[in-house]
């Protein structure tokens, strides 16, 4: 009943128009839309279903099951070697140290604080986590980035005091984890943090 | 003839519809008929086709829960959200199998302007829902059926008919499906107890993805939109997994090495995921194959290199790097070779290649933040949103018409979707608590 012939021809005509207003470039534009993930766009709703590889319904079973356990075996520090974070708990004398904006430098006048949590590391011979958070400002990907930064940069100094790297386990929270939740510089500042945590061995 | 007249009107009509340039168009070669359209589109227009939307007529069972009024209302609603439709208002119904009151019906909706006609015929059977339309040109007295075609639905998710009927309108009068058969997923609750959720693209009928009470972030869909990646601390670390929300099927484990797995991008064919890993020291880039679970560095470079995305065709990706200082976007070749860079001042993050391949999303910092685009070859780099607040997390349309973001414009988190030009900034989510972190499937199967 429908699609005949003109009426396809038209609606080529207009597909290249609303392309061309889109992408200013009519002849690339076209081109451009041809691989996208979605071209089975072209074929009926049905065959639509068993398009790409990973989770047509028989692969599905079949592939999945590599891929969930070959990541792991590819990762062999990763069991055994984190321990839980729960298993983590503050202590008074280990204080926590803050980074500027956007930055994950330990500052000058924060040294002092981070010689006196490695000083009070060596007479208590615990394992270490040590959080990375940032403030809500950044995007959520980049934020885990910058606080994987900023709790690598806290454990370097206690490395490079004397602390054993193999007693320091890092997390990054990126910006999930704020103590403070105003939109203040203040409270910006609070949540730009390295924070110690400690397990007995 | 008619049928040139038509043709000859939606041509015209959906001309004026897209700002830009004036590019002159031919068509494709002339078939049978002799179509012969030489069209020169000049200058931006508001422009719509105006569609009729009567009320369902239920030609089976008894509609007690009102589907017919609601399956007309979401069909419109999706019309207008394409940007291409402007729907004439209409109540009642048209009796079934009456001519005469059809003619009559479209008859008083072509004097009030409408160009086309929407007749859906809905039959309840049981726990299934069947809805047939049928697409009629009003801009002729003898008001062409166009189209008409069968869709059926468990009763449940009857939404997702009017889903596909306004798709299948769409692909009527543009040859390209719409988009309004697919989901959001994203991140739902406050910091520090985030879920995963999906929900209709317009936003209704959320539902739980995960719930491990835990941080839950970045879900992305695969291309066949039946699995979700996302950055978990379930098991205390920010790791990756897969869930299966259609399915009763385990979450997988994807990446779990020590430091942040994050940032998860399907590749087109769906065989292997790009992902951020810390493992090696600091965040690069890595492929891994999710057949045969074998991993591939990409970046090597001190700097954060974070947020790959996939050029539609698989050829390249995209990503943001501080390895010029700021964050920036830059593109290399799947093997992590022919690195360039594509922005240049400012502090860019979060690139998100469009389903076209022509343009590149990304969000700017310039104290707050924005959702800017840029051609893929690195120029013409435009904001979209100016929105008071603050502006992330892009995510496109499967056709690449719009952009759906997370704002904070109104207090909030929401999720706002946009058309590609920045224009019709709506909300999607009215949720209570934050939503945020975002992914738009591709078309559902």
């Amino acid at each position: 009943m429908h699609s005949r012939g003109a009426q396809l021809t038209v609606a080529l005509v207009i597909l290249g128009v609303l392309a061309a207003g889109c992408a200013k470039r009519p002849a690339t534009a076209e081109l451009a839309s041809a691989p996208a993930p979605t071209g089975a766009a072209s074929t009926t709703p049905g065959s639509m279903t068993a398009a790409p590889a990973p989770s047509s319904s028989e692969s599905a079973t079949a592939a999945p099951a590599p891929a969930a356990a070959a990541p792991a075996t590819s990762a062999p520090a990763a069991p055994g070697a984190r321990p839980s974070p729960r298993e983590f708990v503050a202590v008074a004398e280990l204080k926590d140290v803050f980074f500027d904006f956007d930055k994950y430098d330990v500052r000058p006048g924060d040294a002092k604080i981070l010689d006196a949590n490695a000083s009070w590391l060596k007479s208590n011979d615990n394992l270490v986590l040590i959080e990375g958070h940032c403030d809500e400002r950044g995007t959520n990907e980049y934020n885990l980035a910058l606080g994987e930064r900023r709790a690598k940069s806290a454990m370097n100094y206690l490395v490079s005091q004397g602390i054993q790297a193999s007693r320091i386990t890092i997390i990054s929270y990126g910006e999930e984890r704020p103590l403070c939740t105003d939109k203040t510089e203040d409270c910006w500042a609070k949540n730009r943090r390295a924070h110690f945590l400690v397990k007995p061995r | 003839m008619k049928l040139r007249r038509i043709v000859a009107l939606v041509l015209v009509l959906f001309a004026v519809v897209l700002p830009g340039p004036a590019p002159v168009m031919t068509p494709p070669a002339a078939d049978a008929q002799g179509m012969d359209v030489f069209l020169n589109v000049t200058g931006g227009g508001t422009k719509k086709l105006n569609i009729a939307i009567p009320e369902f007529t239920v030609v089976a069972g008894a509609d007690t829960a009102g589907n017919g009024k609601q399956l007309a209302s979401v069909t419109g609603a999706d019309l207008t959200f394409s940007g291409l439709f402007s729907v004439v208002a209409a109540t009642g119904t048209i009796p079934a199998n009456n001519a005469e009151a059809l003619r009559r019906s479209w008859t008083d909706f072509a004097a009030a302007g409408a160009h086309a006609g929407l007749h859906g015929l809905l039959a309840l059977r049981g726990d299934r829902a069947e809805v047939e339309m049928r697409l009629y040109d009003l801009t002729n007295p003898d008001h062409r059926l166009i189209a008409s075609k069968k869709f059926e639905q468990p009763i449940a998710s009857a939404r997702r008919l009017a889903h596909k009927v306004a798709d299948e309108i769409v692909m009527q009068f543009t040859g390209e499906r719409g988009i309004a058969d697919t989901k959001i997923a994203y991140a739902s609750g406050p910091r520090g107890a985030k879920e995963v959720v999906m929900a209709d693209y317009d936003g209704a009928g959320a539902a739980s993805v995960t719930r491990n009470g835990s941080i839950n972030l970045s879900p992305t869909w695969s291309p066949d939109a039946r699995s979700l990646a996302f950055t978990s601390y379930k098991q205390g670390y920010p790791d990756l997994y897969r869930a299966f929300p259609f399915e009763r099927r385990p979450e997988q484990t994807l990446a779990a090495f020590a430091g942040i797995n994050t940032s998860p991008a399907f590749s087109p064919d769906g065989r292997s995921l790009a992902l951020t890993l810390s493992k090696d020291g600091n965040p690069e880039i890595y492929v891994l194959d999710l057949v045969s679970g074998t991993l591939r560095r990409l970046t090597r470079h001190a700097g954060i290199d974070t947020d790959p995305t996939w050029a539609p065709a698989g050829q390249m990706l995209a990503f943001a790097s501080d390895r010029g200082g700021a964050m920036h976007v830059y593109v290399m070749d799947p093997q992590g070779t022919n690195v360039r860079q594509l922005t240049t001042s400012g502090f860019h993050t979060q690139p998100r290649w469009s389903p076209r391949g022509d343009m590149i999303a990304y969000t700017q910092r310039t104290g707050a933040h924005e959702i800017w685009v840029v051609d893929a070859d690195g120029s013409n780099a435009r904001r979209l949103t100016n929105g008071g607040g603050d502006n992330q997390s892009p995510t496109w349309s499967p056709n690449g018409r719009h952009i759906a973001f997370q704002t904070n414009r109104q207090g909030r988190w929401q999720i706002y979707a946009m058309l590609v030009d920045g224009s019709a900034q709506e909300p999607i989510t009215k949720n209570a608590g934050d939503s945020t972190s975002l992914s738009w499937s591709p078309r559902l199967p």
